[in-house]
């Protein structure tokens, strides 16, 4: 051997015995799947077995969102009962006024939670008397509440399968209710 | 620790599953994933120095370059060669956030002593070697000697002087044969 930096047959040997190809965990594929999603480079699909065969939601969950769907009805008093604009307002310079504190920012949560659910409560109440535009608007606002709440609630803990399913059962419905198109289109971020 | 799943060894051509990832299909991503996955893993995995959460974030991130830049990518090269390229620039920058150095007896910028080539080797003790280097040299020595770049490659890679991957590897040999020495085995962590 001329040039002592040069591998001896050994060396080279126990470089070429080195393996190639080792596979990670498999929790590790759902993981990238899901960061994809959430950055939209993936859509977010229907609910699916672990074997990939799409499923039902589970029975619970199915009667969480139709209650909620229910309560969403009525949607005209929404704006009364939350109160004004100003009102809102208020309520989001209370939120940014507490960054850092983290309990604080907890505690804006459970209260915007417990005025979300007594707005569809109320919303429950008085929807014989709104017309079904009024309703329509009323629940989409509720549920555009849901999912990003759902969606935030994801990005605080990738891993909640309540929010998962919550973004799933949200995501079959809309496509449910999207008009079949002639191609298939995606959103890119 | 929980096994990852085999590599997919199907045969549609991974330009044909990027297409379908490009138009959202999470089964064609997985299987690009199952495809991938193991080999870059492994790469990974040595690049980061033998942490395999590390290198599991590694993967990580590299999937996400790759599914934003896919649409961009113009198949001049392999999928494969592609991906390991993003994994590399992904290793480096987080060798870079972290501001790992190894606990060795020299840095990157101390020269290892001389060391004459190794005539006996085992490709665990080389593995564990390699995982104990500086990251300047562990990263052109896995380049160079265990995935069969050129240092033009290298360089182009690293965007660094081809003269510079060669200094590197000269230093990474004798580094290698240093620890592995028979009187030097010992310090290997």
């Amino acid at each position: 051997m001329n040039d002592p930096n040069e591998l001896s047959l050994a060396e080279r040997r126990a470089f070429e015995a080195l393996p190639r190809e080792r596979p990670p965990r498999s929790e590790l594929e759902d993981r990238v799947v899901v960061a994809l999603q959430r950055r939209g480079l993936l859509p977010i699909p229907l609910a699916r077995s672990a074997a990939g065969a799409p499923r039902r939601l589970t029975p619970w969950l199915v009667g969480a969102l139709a209650a909620s769907l229910a309560l969403f009805v009525g949607g005209f008093a929404m704006g009364q009962y939350v109160g004004s604009r100003s009102g809102a307002a208020a309520a989001l310079s209370g939120v940014q006024a507490s960054r850092g504190d983290v309990a604080e920012v907890a505690a804006h949560a459970e209260r915007a939670g417990v005025i979300y659910v007594a707005a569809l409560t109320a919303l429950s109440r008085l929807s014989d008397t709104a017309d079904a535009p009024t309703r329509a608007t009323a629940r989409q606002a509720a549920i555009t509440a849901l999912g990003a709440a759902a969606s935030e609630v994801a990005h605080l803990a990738p891993d909640d399968p309540l929010a998962a399913a919550v973004l799933r059962g949200l995501n079959e419905r809309e496509q449910e209710q999207r008009p079949a198109p002639s191609t298939r289109s995606v959103v890119w971020f | 620790m929980k096994s990852g799943v085999a590599p997919d060894r199907s045969d549609e051509p991974d330009r044909e599953l990027a297409v379908r990832v490009l138009a959202g299909d999470e089964p064609a991503f997985r299987r690009l994933y199952q495809r991938h996955t193991p080999r870059l893993f492994q790469l990974a995995l040595r690049l980061v120095g033998g942490d395999t959460a590390e290198a599991e974030d590694v993967v990580q991130d590299t999937w996400i370059k790759a599914a934003e830049k896919l649409d961009t990518f113009r198949w001049e090269s392999t999928f494969g060669t592609w991906l390991g390229a993003i994994g590399i620039n992904v290793a480096r920058e987080t060798a870079r956030r972290h501001g790992r150095r190894r606990e060795v007896a020299w840095s990157d910028e101390v020269e290892p002593p001389p060391a004459a080539p190794l005539e006996r080797l085992e490709p665990v003790d080389l593995e564990r070697a390699i995982a104990a280097l500086p990251d300047g040299y562990r990263t052109v020595l896995i380049l160079h000697d265990v995935e069969g770049y050129t240092h033009e490659e290298i360089a182009a890679e690293l965007g660094v002087a081809a003269g510079t991957t060669k200094s590197q590897l000269f230093w990474a040999r004798r580094a290698v044969r240093a620890l592995l020495a028979p009187e030097a085995k010992g310090q290997i962590s």
